[in-house]
């Protein structure tokens, strides 16, 4: 070893490193390196990946971090600094690396106390600092190099002529770390001074009597990614590259070379080189070895006999009647003796005490007398619902004999992580839950994990668009009109999975496609020759380099990690942005790697919506519904789904699903718990999808068709697949009957399709696979073609445990549709954002059904929305019509845009305590809302009824129009005003009429509508513009009655569009009319034509052809229109987000801007 | 026509082992210091120069630099 790399810098440097670790570890590999350190700015985050992927090189990890020290006398850091420097001023740079288990807990408290009270203004963080006390403190098993050339503790100081100081400070730390763990760094990033730096610390480092050690301050693994970092440094201190040109690094040197390179840039220090080596095998901490971490529970010795007798007793009450009650009986010893082996008992016990935790604070949420006090506090997701003991100890709802759930995936003699327990619960629940579980276990023993959003395709455009100077018009343009770098990618991705999807660009899902790539598209936005422009070019590349790389840390969404030893000790623990929350600073995979004990507390949109809705069916219809007890054979249910009327949902409301569903036609909750699982792309990659479809349609016809297997083995564990892989846990079954596999060999192979950079694994799996099943007895053409389906379906699958779960939901929401649809669609909206539906498309889809949907209203609106009777009183439940319950769905106030929380509570508190307002003086000197409020309020067609009379505007008899008119009105009544003692309150005084107002027309009342509430329910915008379509244009409703093949028009507003990975290129679009839905579809080469205009264009007109195949209707465009709005002015001053202060009655919003934006399936999750 | 203070000028220099032996006639002692420049790679004119001060014969210091991308030296003071 000719020299070792002791301070490196990835992308967990957040803004200044542009490298992954996974490239550090491979390139290092590659350049020969046999050790190397990672020193991110104050933080591990990127420590446990660094460790994993250097273990999987061969190179040897060393963990460190480069932690910003306050000098002396040094204020600290300001609040919201307006650039984020690397090193704030009055301090200083230290590279700390970990030489054992107790240097590795230092640095962990070390990089805690940095960060506590950066958060105190979550909007104005703190860059995070240690004192030289609390270094001091820490040191013991630390190596403390001096710091980089230009923040550095020493560097920094002789660089600016501080040689007294820099004197003074080596003295300090030499004294407090001891001469062996303390060394003066050298760099050499070639810069003018370099060479006399470094002469000078060599001198101080001799008068301190300690060595010199080189280091190459790493920040790319490649120079290709130079040109990044210098823009990620630009991106985090503001301003364009031209300005920050003194900040950043100024050449490629701080890309890795290999480490004779590296070594000849120190001629002049062979023995700093050389010191490198000597550091390098004293620094033995391993972080893939020497973590040291006990869960919580785990040191009970009474924990087995306590979990056996938890279990046993439910299990009478569950079992008893059961016919499988021998089965279950024989699960729950194999499980507990499994669990009791793993020494998991403690694990399971902890999670029950969770779960009472959440039973408390579900009581408390909920209140005692509330309809949704019959439900359970939360419930179980993926695998551990395929537990008996999970089931029996109320961590999941299904139960596992029953529905022949499979226990291997979850746990196996031969696992060596905790399992996941993964428990969804309603959001509020969760909100309130979090902080419980701080309270409970200590801030020192519980922590959120951290996800890491990664660059998306627009933030990129938007980062680097501005860095480069380029004008902010253009950048918006293309930024509006790009393509995410994946469509199918879920919000949640940590920036590992995004390494996943990187790293599998062979597998045919090329996030950034070379023939259609980022020039293309911003050819198409700004025109081929801007876009040839330097700047431009270098975006497109700079683009490209940031795929996948974390932006910034973030909190997952619920996952958390408990410990018996300070956690603090184990992993930096942080502040979050949300007050009363903190963040272990590893992902999910960190901490899964680090063998953590992880609990997923997921808040779960419709879970709330579905608790939403049974409160309202309560408070509405005095019905009390337990869905636990909901039958689940509803014929009726069964056939909505089969009909694809599953708008609003869970799972099976996707286009996707949609199309499925007339197709798989599912007539039971099992059918449903495979279709939740099927629109996966492990499922539709593997090739399961056709042959699944086709036997049950073979079936369908001929109930004594014959399903085909590729062997024998397979048939008792595909049999409810019908023969094609569908679950996860499908292809550790198989690979043990097939194959021989054992179940930690299953799962190993089951983890390595999931994992990043698997080729290689796999390839190793192949080969025991293929002679494990021709061991067995199976044909080698059988077993390879067996192992490639499984190779396909990958890692993006559901557990059938999961589906189970999620299908039994997709269930209970589809039967709270069919049966009481007002009261679910009010939870869906009060719910926002959710699903898969913008919410002014799941109104014109209840409106099509027949459900009433009134406008909000000051004297009838609640701040949410809420189902009120047609007629009053109420018709009693025992008369109502299922059909026609006599219900509408009242629109909040909280929908209208722009207004104030607290103006919506008083419009609604005011009215409870002293009856509806009288007109717009009463409402205005009553409610005390501002003067912005009420103009927002009458805006949005809410004063309507209070605003306007009759006989005014000058028309005798009408009244006049039911906006302009209150707002005219409102510009002489006065609202309530902030003064300097507090909020003054409006006389009542008796406003005036109005002149004679023109009324709008109906084009200025849909934007209107849409740019006030986001939803229109009085015309649809198609309605308007068909009498300008071209003669022919079908409507949605007429596709049913259009002939296979036939050639048509048809227009729509865009709800939603997709192109899914899985898909090669083809995008899914949904438009609306005033009459319905239609399914388009545009192949590449459209796709590639009309980019622009299916990316932006909020309406379109489609040319195309009728598809019809087993009851679902496709249009296939050949070509697709933007529309345009026949009556729209030539010119007009676009105002997006109207300052009603300034522009009240004359608000002009541009319809494009207004529309409700289409969502694009799969980025919104449940 | 003004010309920028710190404006390059071409300068000849010769190489002896990789190392510049002669600037424009002068011997060069010995190299003081060398950097490199690599920046607005995003503009029409990138910069790539590897510069080195040098110490050349009467004890004159000067900069000078290659220009990596098309080749050529320049002196710039």
């Amino acid at each position: 070893m000719s020299y070792a790399e002791l301070h490196a810098h990835s992308a967990f440097s957040f803004l200044d490193g542009a490298s992954s670790p996974d490239e550090l570890a491979i390139r290092a590999a590659e350049l020969g390196y046999e050790a190397m350190a990672l020193t991110d700015h104050d933080g591990l985050w990127g420590s446990m990946e660094f460790a994993k992927a250097c273990e999987s090189q061969g190179v040897r990890p060393i963990t460190g971090a480069e932690v910003t020290v306050l000098a002396p006398g040094s204020p600290p850091p300001p609040h919201s600094p307006a650039r984020r420097e690397s090193c704030p001023p009055g301090a200083f740079h230290v590279t700390l690396l970990v030489e054992d288990a107790a240097g590795y807990s230092n640095l962990c408290r070390l990089l805690t106390a940095a960060h506590s009270g950066t958060r105190e203004r979550p909007q104005e963080p703190v860059q995070p600092t240690v004192t030289l006390g609390e270094l001091v403190r820490h040191s013991e098993g630390l190596v403390c190099l001096s710091g980089c050339a230009r923040d550095g503790a020493l560097a920094g100081r002789i660089a600016r002529g501080e040689h007294d100081l820099a004197a003074r400070l080596g003295r300090r730390l030499a004294g407090a770390f001891g001469p062996d763990h303390f060394r003066v760094e050298l760099q050499r990033p070639f810069w003018r001074g370099d060479r006399v730096r470094n002469r000078r610390l060599a001198e101080l480092a001799e008068t301190l009597g300690v060595p010199c050690v080189a280091t190459g301050n790493v920040h790319a693994h490649d120079r290709r990614r130079v040109a990044l970092q210098d823009a990620l440094v630009t991106v985090r201190l503001g301003g364009t590259l031209e300005s920050t040109e003194p900040d950043r690094r100024g050449n490629g040197i701080s890309a890795m070379v290999d480490p004779r390179r590296q070594a000849t840039r120190f001629a002049e220090h062979p023995e700093a080189v050389a010191e490198t080596v000597r550091l390098a095998e004293r620094l033995r901490f391993d972080l893939n070895r020497d973590l040291g971490y006990a869960y919580p529970g785990s040191e009970d010795g009474s924990a087995d006999r306590r979990l056996a007798e938890a279990c046993r007793a439910r299990f009478g009450e569950r079992f008893d009647t059961s016919p499988h009650r021998a089965e279950a009986e024989r699960r729950l010893t194999e499980e507990l003796r499994v669990i009791g082996k793993l020494g998991l008992s403690g694990f399971f016990l902890l999670h029950r005490d969770l779960l009472e935790l959440a039973r408390d604070v579900a009581f408390e949420v909920r209140g005692p007398d509330s309809a949704r006090a019959l439900l359970p506090p939360g419930r179980g997701r993926g695998s551990s619902v395929s537990s008996i003991v999970c089931y029996l100890t109320g961590l999941s709802h299904v139960d596992p004999i029953e529905a022949g759930l499979f226990l291997g995936r979850f746990l196996n003699d031969e696992i060596t992580e905790a399992p996941d327990i993964d428990l969804d619960f309603p959001r509020d629940v969760r909100e309130r839950l979090i902080p419980r579980i701080h309270e409970r276990y200590g801030p020192e023993r519980s922590a959120l994990v951290a996800a890491f959003p990664t660059y998306r395709a627009k933030g990129a455009v938007r980062d680097f668009g501005k860095a480069l100077g380029l004008p902010p018009g253009e950048i918006e343009r293309v930024a509006r009109s790009i393509s995410p770098y994946v469509s199918y990618e879920p919000d949640t991705r940590t920036g590992r999975e995004a390494e996943d999807a990187r790293s599998s660009r062979d597998g045919g899902s090329d996030p950034i496609d070379p023939e259609n790539g980022i020039n293309a598209e911003i050819s198409e936005a700004i025109g081929p020759q801007r876009a040839s422009s330097a700047r431009w070019v270098a975006l497109a590349r700079l683009m490209e380099e940031a795929y996948g790389l974390p932006r910034h840390p973030s909190q997952h969404p619920g996952g958390m990690v408990l410990s018996t030893r300070p956690l603090t000790e184990l992993c930096p623990v942080v502040p979050a942005a949300m007050e009363g929350r903190q963040i272990a600073q590893w992902d999910k995979d960190s901490c899964a790697d680090a063998g953590f004990l992880k609990i997923d507390l997921l808040g779960l949109g419709m879970l709330s919506a579905v608790e939403r809705a049974v409160t309202e069916i309560g408070r509405v219809r005095g019905e009390r519904i337990d869905l636990s007890r909901v039958p689940l054979d509803d014929e009726e249910v069964f056939r909505r789904i089969r009909a694809a009327e599953t708008t609003g949902v869970f799972q099976i409301e996707s286009r996707a699903q949609m199309q499925m569903l007339p197709r798989s036609r599912p007539e039971n909750i099992e059918d449903l718990t495979v279709q939740v699982a099927l629109v996966r792309p492990g499922p539709i990659q593997g090739g399961a999808v056709h042959p699944y479809l086709e036997r049950k349609r073979a079936l369908r016809e001929d109930p004594g068709y014959v399903v085909p297997y590729e062997h024998p083995s397979l048939e008792p564990i595909l049999a409810d697949t019908l023969g094609a892989i569908v679950f996860q846990d499908q292809v550790i079954q198989v690979a043990m009957a097939l194959a021989g596999f054992s179940a930690g060999e299953a799962e190993g192979l089951r983890r390595a399709m999931s994992r990043k950079r698997s080729d290689a694994a796999l390839r190793g799996y192949r080969g025991r696979f293929v002679e494990g099943a021709v061991a067995e007895g199976v044909e080698r053409e059988v077993a390879e073609r067996v192992f490639d389906q499984i190779k396909g379906f990958s890692g993006f699958g559901f557990p059938k445990s999961h589906a189970a779960a999620f299908g039994l939901l997709a269930y209970q929401s589809t039967w709270l549709r069919v049966h009481y649809g007002p009261e679910f669609l009010c939870a869906l909206l009060n719910e926002q954002p959710m699903g898969f539906y913008p919410p002014d498309a799941l109104v014109h889809e209840a409106q099509r059904r027949g459900i009433e949907v009134r406008a909000v209203e000051v004297n009838e609106s609640a701040v949410e929305c809420r189902v009120e009777p047609d007629a009053s009183p109420p018709t009693p439940a025992s008369e109502r019509d299922a059909a026609d319950p006599g219900l509408s769905v009242r629109i909040g106030l909280g929908f209208v845009k722009g207004l104030a929380a607290a103006d919506a509570e008083a419009v609604v508190s005011e009215r409870d305590l002293h009856g509806p307002y009288a007109d717009l003086a009463d409402l205005a000197s009553r409610s005390g809302v501002s003067r912005d409020g009420l103009e927002r309020l009458a805006w949005s067609g809410a004063c309507a009824a209070i605003g306007t009379e009759p006989g005014e505007a000058g028309r005798p008899g009408e009244a006049g129009d039911p906006r302009r008119v209150p707002l005219w009105r409102l510009g002489v009544a006065r609202g309530s005003q902030r003064t300097r003692d507090g909020e003054q309150l409006a006389l009542p005084l008796p406003v005036p009429p109005a002149p004679a107002l023109a009324e709008q027309t109906p084009w200025e009342r849909i934007t209107a509508d849409y740019a006030a509430s986001g939803i229109s329910l009085a015309q649809h915008p198609l309605e308007l513009l068909r009498p300008d379509l071209r003669e022919g244009t079908v409507t949605c409703a007429d596709l049913e009655r259009i002939a296979d093949g036939s050639s048509l028009h048809v227009a729509g507003l865009l709800v939603a569009r997709q192109r899914p990975a899985t898909a090669r290129g083809v995008m899914f679009l949904l438009i609306e009319d005033e009459t319905g839905v239609a399914n388009v579809i545009v192949l590449p080469p459209v796709y590639e034509r009309h980019r622009l205009v299916v990316r932006t264009a909020p309406l379109i007109t489609i040319a195309g052809r009728l598809e019809r195949r087993e009851g679902v209707i496709n249009v296939v465009a050949a070509g697709v229109e933007r529309l345009e709005r026949p009556d729209a002015p030539l010119a007009e001053v676009r105002s997006i987000e109207p300052d009603a202060r300034r522009e009240t009655g004359t608000i002009h919003a541009d319809l494009d801007a207004v529309l409700p934006a289409a969502h694009s399936f799969g980025r919104r999750g449940h | 026509m003004s010309e920028p203070l710190y404006a390059p000028r071409p300068a000849h220099v010769r190489l002896e082992g990789g190392r510049p032996a002669a600037v424009n006639g002068r011997r060069v002692e010995f190299v003081r210091e060398e950097w490199l420049v690599e920046d607005r790679w995003w503009s029409t004119g990138p910069l790539r120069r590897h510069y080195l001060e040098l110490v050349i014969e009467g004890g004159r210091c000067i900069v000078v630099y290659r220009d990596l991308a098309g080749g050529g030296w320049s002196e710039q003071r």
